[in-house]
C-alpha cells in the first residue's frame, strides 16, 4: 500500500469524534492543538507515525472532510 | 442483511465463561436494542425474587441501533439490571466512547451474570473475549483504575474502558459504572450490581465495521445536522441574564420553545446553562425541596454559568455528538481537593450540591464532581441524601454525636464534602447513607424529609413546577428518573408531527396542568414512548430536544435499518419497550401503585415563596390517567392482557 497523508478540512469539521473511534490503530485524536485549534474548538488530529492509510475515517466522516492523498 | 450485529455476548462470572447468543431479526424488529433489547433479555432470564445482589441478576451494557451508523448524537449506552436500590427495573445511561465500542467488538450488547470469586474484568476485541484477574486494579478509583487498565493493555486500537470506582466495589446501592474519567452511568444502583459480582471493568477494543443499510443516506441526514449545529453562535457574556430568562419562564403561559433554541445553549454552555434558570423559574429544587428562590440569595451569581464556562480549557465531545455540551476544566488549588483536573460538572451536580444545600461555594461543587466520578457515585441521589441528613440535622433528628462530629448545617461546604467522602468510602456517618436516603430515614428517622421515589432519589427538576414531570417520576419503571419526559421537552419535540396520536404542544395556561385532564395523559405517554425509542436507538436527551425536525429520528431510523416505517410504528415499539419494562417489575412483586411521590413534591405543604407558592398537585389522579392512556389497569398500573397482546410481547417471549 502506497503511502498515504490524512487532510482534514477543520471548516467543516464538527469536532462529532466519529473519526476517532472508527480508526483500527486509534491514530486520531480530538485536540485543540490540530491547524485551527483554539478553544472551542476541538479537531481531529493525525498522528502519521500510527496512520495505516486505511481511509475508514474518510469513508465515516459525516461532513466529509477527511481526505486522503498519496504522499 | 441485518443492520444490527445481531449477537450479544454472555459473561459467566461464576463459571468464567464466555459465550455468545444470537439475537433473532423479529426480537431487533419489535424492541431495537439500547434499553428495549436489554428489557427483552432481563425480562426473560432474571427470576423472580432474584437478590439484586446475587448471582441471579443480570448486568447489561447494550449499544444503540443508531450508535455508529454515522448518526449524530447516538452514542449513548444503556446499562440495566434488576435494582437493588428500588428492588424493581433499573437502567441508566451515559455517554462517552464506549457504546460504540460494544458493536466495534461485534457486539449489540454484553451481559453479565453469576458473581466471580476474585476480581475480574472482560477484555475483548475482534477476535478475544475473556476474564482477566483485576485484583491489581481492586480498589483504585475508576479514573486510576481506567488509565492502568488502558495501559496494560498494550492494543493498537485504544481500548474503551467501562470501570467501577470505589463506591462501587462497596456496593453502594447509589453507585455508577464511569468511562472516560467522568461520563457515569450512575441511576438505579447499577455500579453496586458490578461490584457485587466482582467485576472491576470492561475493556473493549475491537475495530469491526457496523452494518448500516444507506450509509449515504444516513450521511445526508448528518451532514444537514452537522452544518446546522455547527453555524449556531450564541453571543458570550449573557450567562448571567439566564436568570431573568427563568423569572419570566415562572410567570409566563406554558410555551413551546424552538428545539433549536436548546441545542445552541446547551452547545455553548452544557447544562450549567439551566442554573439561573432554574434557580429562579422553580425548575430547580432548593433547601431539600422546601425553598423558593428567596432562600437561594445569591446562588444565580455563584453559578452563573459563564463563570463555568471560563473554568473549561477544552470542551469534551461524546461520540458523534457535534455539541460537546460536557468540558474539562483545571481545578489546581481548590481549596477543597488536591486532584487537578475534571469534567465540568453538569446541572444536577451542581443543583444538588448547590442551592439543594443552599451551598454558594462552587469550588466545594466542583471538587465534589471529581471525588463522585472518582468513587463512581450518583451525584442525584448522594446530594438528596447529603440534604436530609442537613434538614434532620437542624431538626436534631440526627446529633452531633451521630455524625461524628461533623456540623451539618445548610451551606457548610466542609462538611458536606467530608461527609461525601465518608459516603464513597462506607465510613463513619457516611455508611449509613450510602444506601440511600430511604434506608438512611428507615434507620434515623426523618422519612417526612427523605426525597425518594419508589427508593429512588429524583433528579433535579420541580415536580410542583411541572405536574407532567410528577407522573413520570411516579410511573417511570425505574422511578424518580427526571429523564422520560417534561413539559419543556414536550414543549420542544413537535412530536405531534410525528405521531398520529400525540397531542400537539401549545401555548396554554399552567393552571390547566394542575387539572388531571386525559389530553395531558396522551402528552405524558407519547413523551415516554419516544423517549423510550431514543433510548433504544442509543440516542441523547439533549438531541430529542432539538425536535424531530432537526435530529430526525425517523429518517435516521429508516435510512440505517433499510425500513420505510412511519412515526407510528417506531413511537409502538417504544411503547412496547416501556410494558416491558413495566412487566419486569409485576414479575418481580414491585407494586406500581405503591410508589408515590413524598408529600413535599406534591406542594404539601405548599412552598411559601417564589413562582411556585401555593402550588399543590393532584399527581395519583393524572398517573390514573396516564395508565389508562397505556392500556394499563389504572388502579394497579398492570398492563392489560389485550395491551400486551396488541404489542405482540407474549410471542416476543417465547423461546
Amino acid at each position: 500500500m502506497a503511502k498515504t497523508k490524512i487532510i482534514i478540512d477543520c471548516k467543516n469539521c464538527i469536532s462529532c469524534s466519529i473519526c476517532v473511534q472508527a480508526c483500527p490503530v486509534s491514530a486520531l485524536e480530538l485536540s485543540l492543538f490540530g491547524k485551527s485549534g483554539k478553544y472551542p474548538n476541538m479537531f481531529p488530529e493525525v498522528m502519521s507515525d500510527k496512520c495505516i492509510g486505511c481511509g475508514i475515517c474518510v469513508k465515516n466522516c459525516p461532513m466529509d472532510c477527511i481526505s486522503q492523498t498519496e504522499e | 442483511m441485518k443492520y444490527y450485529m445481531g449477537k450479544i455476548l454472555i459473561v459467566d462470572l461464576t463459571a468464567g465463561t464466555v459465550s455468545s447468543e444470537e439475537v433473532p431479526q423479529h426480537v431487533f424488529d419489535a424492541v431495537l436494542t439500547g434499553k428495549g433489547l436489554a428489557a427483552w433479555y432481563l425480562y426473560k432470564n432474571i427470576p423472580a425474587g432474584a437478590d439484586p445482589l446475587g448471582p441471579d441478576n443480570i448486568l447489561g451494557f447494550v449499544s444503540g441501533a443508531l450508535t455508529g451508523t454515522g448518526a449524530l448524537i447516538c452514542g449513548r449506552l444503556a446499562v440495566a439490571c434488576k435494582s437493588p436500590l428500588t428492588g424493581g427495573w433499573g437502567d441508566a445511561s451515559c455517554g462517552g466512547i464506549f457504546s460504540p465500542a460494544i458493536k466495534q467488538c461485534g457486539y449489540d450488547g454484553i451481559f453479565f451474570k453469576g458473581i466471580s470469586e476474585k476480581p475480574v474484568y472482560l477484555y475483548c476485541d475482534n477476535t478475544t473475549a475473556e476474564l482477566r484477574d483485576a485484583s491489581a486494579y481492586w480498589g483504585m478509583d475508576a479514573v486510576e483504575s481506567e488509565i492502568k487498565i488502558r495501559e496494560d493493555i498494550k492494543s493498537q486500537k485504544r481500548p474503551c474502558v467501562a470501570v467501577i470506582g470505589t463506591a462501587g466495589e462497596n456496593c453502594s446501592l447509589i453507585s455508577g459504572i464511569v468511562n472516560e474519567g467522568g461520563r457515569i452511568a450512575a441511576r438505579s444502583g447499577v455500579g453496586a450490581v458490578m461490584g457485587s459480582k466482582k467485576l472491576k471493568a470492561v475493556a473493549l477494543a475491537g475495530s469491526r465495521p457496523i452494518p448500516c443499510a444507506d450509509h449515504e443516506a444516513v450521511k445526508a441526514l448528518s451532514k444537514e445536522l452537522g452544518t446546522r449545529i455547527n453555524k449556531m453562535k450564541f453571543p458570550s457574556g449573557v450567562g448571567g441574564m439566564l436568570g431573568l430568562g427563568g423569572t419570566a419562564l415562572g410567570i409566563m403561559p406554558s410555551t413551546p420553545l424552538p428545539g433549536p433554541v436548546t441545542s445552541l445553549i446547551f452547545r455553548h454552555w452544557g447544562t450549567p446553562s439551566n442554573m439561573p434558570l432554574a434557580i429562579t423559574s422553580g425548575d430547580g429544587p432548593i433547601k431539600n425541596w422546601s425553598g423558593g428562590p428567596k432562600d437561594a440569595k445569591g446562588m444565580t451569581r455563584a453559578y452563573n454559568p459563564d463563570v463555568i464556562k471560563r473554568m473549561e480549557t477544552v470542551k469534551y465531545h461524546c461520540y458523534s455528538c457535534p455539541l460537546g455540551c460536557g468540558g474539562k476544566m483545571k481545578i489546581k488549588g481548590n481549596p477543597f481537593t488536591d486532584y487537578t483536573e475534571t469534567h465540568k460538572p453538569e446541572y444536577e451536580t451542581i443543583e444538588c450540591f448547590g442551592p439543594l444545600l443552599l451551598n454558594g461555594n462552587l469550588d466545594s461543587v466542583v471538587a465534589i464532581n471529581e471525588m463522585l466520578s472518582r468513587g463512581g457515585m450518583d451525584s442525584i441521589s448522594a446530594g438528596n441524601i447529603v440534604a436530609w441528613a442537613i434538614e434532620c440535622y437542624e431538626k436534631g433528628i440526627i446529633t452531633k454525636e451521630q455524625t461524628g462530629g461533623l456540623e451539618l448545617t445548610w451551606g457548610n461546604a466542609e462538611s458536606i464534602v467530608k461527609l461525601v467522602e465518608q459516603m464513597i468510602n462506607r465510613t463513619g456517618f457516611g455508611a449509613d447513607l450510602t444506601d440511600g436516603v430511604k434506608r438512611a430515614s428507615e434507620k434515623y428517622g426523618g422519612k417526612e424529609y427523605a426525597m425518594h421515589v419508589g427508593g429512588q432519589e429524583p433528579g433535579m427538576h420541580d415536580t410542583r413546577n411541572d405536574p407532567q414531570l410528577a407522573v413520570h417520576m411516579v410511573t417511570e419503571p425505574a422511578p424518580g428518573k427526571h429523564t422520560i419526559g417534561m413539559a419543556i421537552q414536550y414543549g420542544a419535540m413537535s412530536l405531534s408531527d410525528i405521531c398520529s396520536w400525540a397531542p400537539p404542544a401549545r401555548i396554554h395556561g399552567k393552571g390547566r396542568d394542575y387539572i388531571p385532564n386525559e389530553e395531558m395523559a396522551m402528552i405524558s405517554k407519547a413523551n415516554a414512548c419516544y423517549s423510550l425509542l431514543t433510548d433504544s436507538a442509543g440516542g441523547c436527551y439533549y438531541a430529542e430536544m432539538m425536535g424531530v425536525h432537526m435530529w430526525k429520528l425517523v429518517e435516521y431510523l429508516n435510512a440505517a435499518l433499510g425500513w420505510n416505517y412511519d412515526g407510528d410504528h417506531y413511537m409502538e415499539i417504544g411503547e412496547r419497550i416501556q410494558n416491558i419494562r413495566q412487566l419486569f417489575n409485576i414479575k418481580h412483586g414491585f407494586d406500581p401503585a405503591a410508589v408515590v411521590l413524598p408529600e413535599r413534591m406534591k406542594g404539601n405543604p405548599p412552598l411559601s415563596n417564589g413562582p411556585l407558592k401555593g402550588r399543590r398537585l393532584r399527581t395519583e389522579e393524572q398517573v390514573a390517567l396516564h395508565w389508562k392512556a397505556f392500556g394499563w389497569d389504572p388502579v394497579t398500573g398492570v398492563p392489560l392482557k389485550e395491551t400486551v397482546e396488541r404489542l405482540g410481547i407474549p410471542a416476543l417471549m417465547e423461546e
